[in-house]
């Protein structure tokens, strides 16, 4: 790929070759693995979580759902943190600095008392790691000692955050669980106890498909199952709408977000830099895909900054955030009419269908001709535009104003893809 | 060098869809109001609910939808020609290409047989009237489908010994392999069709004579078709259906000839080509009188045939068989009235439409000029209590439109058993 571009970011002061990197899971559980990700073009891994607690994990442990038959709309996993030798993970973290000093190796740790918080957080430094990232939210920990029955806990969230920052001079990162209302108090207790940054989100509790040989969710282990962790392109709106609340909340303003949830391509990191992460975690796409997808992420995100002139990736992180505004700010005065291009309509019939069933009936239907044609009941909602299968059909129209109000210079969007 | 398909005879020609393909293609589906595909079926198998139902991942409804609609739902979806039928009213054409509904629908046929369905049922009380249905084709097993589902009591007779008319012997069966066919027939027959073989109506038995109610003739065309031509007589002229027949029953102890020339621009010119082909014809040509553009033939069907090696030559027509006892070639004019050909050789097979017997001596009904029965829209003839439908009525279409004509044939002899027991 053609374009080159300089993506380099610093996080938590250290500097970083770009901001994307592995997330704490399977897809960076060993040497091997890291260093085949560095090689393709991972900016940095956070290492799969270590415990003094070794995992014991069940079989089968994934499951994925689809939609109308495009598969992994999103992800579940019963698997909890490593299933190695805590000393074995800080070795590999150790030959992976060695081997690979510009890369930027996070240590992901998750421990059940003061004590192994503290433990975990010596060896982490010790083995060289740059950062530390507290794991508080594995939805699917054996113990509730551990995982995100911490991370709702807000109390042990900044104890535990105090007891790891203060053994360590790395920073410390605090990983959130969004299986939780609100997700600001928990960060603010975070950076309380002494944590820099954030991480958001871990997966969301969840059961995806049934099975109906045994009557249970799936992955079906000895005839039943686990609510555990969802993630995936599904799960990428609540991810973003995280980040886009730590982001907006003044009493965590300076601190730094790694984004996670759902990301597959360049948009989707664009996506969650704009509302402002700083950094972006990958593994749901990566155990899809491999790691081989970051080639794509790192080309297209060069040819839009290029696109858009953009010198420094940081220039985009936060900037959609003031055009992020409470529902009672928006502008209500006007509508929006679609218009329908009937040389591109072929004549299906959904935008009909759906505004009958689901809008305002603002549609009539030729059925001689088969074509569509907007009636006075319209109210701007843009169904139609949105179950239109053919591009550039519908299209924002006209802009009507409502009675007794008065016309100001509107935006609206005029290209969809 | 151009990658020719190699094959065998009874290999199917095209792969079918499982659940998750299946479920992509219907993905694809614009699932339309008052869905045009659904229009464009001749039989009203109606592919807008089907496809929708495997959208929404209700397999069995689309083969219940398939089946209630059209009873040979299994064949047709092999032989149908989609292109002019209900794909060239997809509205998917409008942004890509249409969906693949023939391909659907064969799925949906094959899951209700991996699910053991009964999609269609008879009453358990019959009405007190006998129909017979003359020939075991499409539009015979659609018309006593219909009846049988409304209890009348139905028996089909069949001249061959098995049952499915032309979709049993008179087209390839990579095209539409056998059980296929007999799926469909065994739907008709679980609804309590009685079927009686190796009998030839008019000449084993009469009909007039056992007690019916009402007939209906599906009888099809059976009747030999060689051109007015010198050399017609000699060994190794074959017409369509006797050829296409012999490769079905013999299957690959047929052996067809080295060099194969088919004459014809249809289905069944194809078909008798493929048949040689895959029987180990090492050249086989199909030759028309005309340009593919008039020829009837499915563009589908002319695609597979040229991706096996097959050839195909226009603006020629026959004028002599050549050789001695045997086949040795054979000798064309063009249309333009310049062009000349001849071609070597061992069998020749003429695919230039089948005729109808005579059907005025076998039930008494009045006949066209070419033979075919004269018979109204809902398949009345000239006989109260005979109806007539499918290639012996239209001269030869589609096992579709039979289909459709057949089932409209049981409204018809419905309306006039119902009649007929208001005057009781």
């Amino acid at each position: 790929m053609a374009v080159k571009k300089d993506l380099s970011i610093e996080y938590l002061g250290v500097k970083c070759e770009n901001p994307f990197f592995l997330s704490s899971s399977p897809v960076g559980g060993n040497y091997d693995m890291v260093s085949k990700a560095f090689e393709t073009g991972w900016g940095g891994v956070f290492f799969k979580t270590i415990g003094i607690f070794v995992a014991d994990e069940c079989s089968p442990r994934f499951d994925q759902n689809n939609k109308a038959g495009v598969p992994w709309i999103g992800f579940k996993n019963m698997e909890q943190i490593s299933d190695k030798p805590t000393e074995k993970n800080f070795e590999f973290i150790y030959k992976l600095k060695r081997d690979y000093p510009d890369k930027v190796v996070v240590s992901s740790v998750m421990g059940s008392s003061e004590e192994e918080w503290e433990e975990l957080g010596k060896m982490s430094e010790q083995a060289g790691a740059d950062m530390i990232e507290c794991n508080f939210s594995c939805p699917q920990m054996t113990s509730h000692a551990m995982g995100s029955d911490v991370g709702t806990n807000l109390e042990l969230v900044e104890k535990y955050s105090r007891a790891i920052s203060n053994i360590t001079k790395l920073p410390v990162i605090a990983k959130m669980t969004p299986n939780i209302t609100v997700m600001e108090p928990a960060a603010i207790a975070a950076i309380k106890g002494g944590a820099k940054g954030i991480s958001a989100i871990n997966t969301v509790k969840s059961i995806t498909s049934m099975d109906y040989e045994n009557m249970t969710g799936m992955p079906v282990v000895n005839g039943v199952s686990s609510i555990s962790g969802y993630s995936g392109a599904a799960v990428k709106p609540i991810g973003m709408r995280f980040i886009a609340n730590l982001a907006s909340c003044p009493d965590l303003a300076g601190v730094h977000l790694s984004g996670i949830g759902g990301i597959e391509t360049w948009n989707d990191c664009l996506d969650y830099l704009l509302v402002g992460a700083r950094n972006i975690q990958v593994t749901t796409a990566v155990m899809q895909y491999g790691y081989r997808i970051i080639e794509d992420m790192i080309n297209g995100m060069a040819h839009f900054m290029n696109e858009r002139g953009i010198r420094d990736i940081s220039e985009l992180i936060g900037i959609a955030l003031p055009k992020l505004v409470p529902a009672e700010e928006l502008n209500r005065d006007f509508k929006v009419i679609p218009k329908i291009d009937l040389k591109k309509c072929v004549g299906c019939g959904r935008c009909y269908v759906s505004c009958y069933d689901a809008a305002h009936q603002a549609i009539d239907w030729d059925d001689k001709k088969r074509r569509p044609a907007i009636n006075d009941e319209c109210v701007g909602c843009h169904l139609c535009l949105n179950v239109c299968p053919v591009k550039d059909c519908i299209m924002p129209g006209e802009i009507k104003w409502k009675e007794g109000r008065k016309p100001v210079d509107i935006k609206i969007k005029q290209h969809y893809v | 060098m151009s990658k020719v398909d190699k094959r065998k005879y009874t290999e199917e020609a095209d792969y079918g869809f499982n659940l998750r393909t299946a479920r992509e293609e219907a993905m694809r589906c614009l699932l339309c109001i008052d869905a045009p595909c659904s229009k464009g079926c001749p039989a009203g198998t109606d592919p807008g609910s089907f496809i929708r139902s495997i959208r929404f991942n209700n397999v069995k409804g689309a083969a219940e939808t398939i089946r209630k609609n059209n009873v040979l739902g299994g064949s047709c979806a092999r032989i149908c020609p989609y292109d002019r039928l209900c794909e060239e009213e997809c509205s998917r054409c409008g942004i890509d290409k249409p969906i693949r509904i023939g391909r659907l629908q064969r799925f949906a046929i094959e899951q209700e047989k991996a699910f053991k369905m009964k999609t269609l049922e008879a009453p358990k009380k019959k009405k007190p009237y006998k129909v017979a249905c003359v020939g075991a084709g499409p539009a015979s097993l659609a018309c006593a489908a219909k009846l049988a589902q409304e209890g009348y009591q139905v028996t089909i007779y069949e001249a061959q010994d098995k049952a499915g008319g032309v979709l049993t012997y008179g087209i390839v069966p990579s095209r539409l392999p056998e059980y296929v066919v007999q799926q469909d027939i065994k739907t008709v027959k679980d609804l309590g069709v009685k079927f009686v073989f190796n009998t030839k109506v008019g000449r084993d038995v009469d009909l007039n004579e056992l007690g019916f109610d009402a007939i209906f003739i599906g009888a099809g065309l059976w009747g030999t078709h060689l051109p007015n031509i010198p050399g017609t007589d000699k060994q190794g002229v074959w017409t369509a259906i006797d050829f296409l027949k012999k490769g079905r029953i013999e299957k690959e102890s047929f052996k067809p000839g080295e060099n194969v020339l088919v004459i014809g621009g249809g289905d069944v010119a194809v078909d008798c080509a493929v048949t040689a082909k895959l029987l180990g014809a090492k050249n086989v040509h199909i030759v028309y009188r005309r340009t593919i553009e008039e020829a009837p033939a499915n563009m589908t069907e002319f695609k597979y045939a040229l991706k096996l090696g097959i050839g195909i030559t226009t603006n020629m027509a026959p004028s002599e068989v050549l050789g001695g006892k045997n086949v040795e070639g054979m000798k064309f004019k063009g249309r333009d009235g310049v062009s000349e050909l001849k071609l070597k050789a061992d069998a020749v097979v003429f695919a230039i439409g089948q005729k109808p017997e005579d059907m005025a001596a076998i039930a008494g009904v009045k006949v066209t000029e070419k033979g075919n029965i004269k018979a109204g829209k809902c398949g009345k003839t000239n006989l109260a209590k005979v109806f007539a439908a499918g290639d012996i009525v239209n001269g030869g279409k589609t096992a579709v439109e039979a289909v459709k004509e057949g089932k409209d044939a049981a409204d018809s002899i419905i309306a006039y058993l119902k009649k007929k027991e208001g005057v009781k």
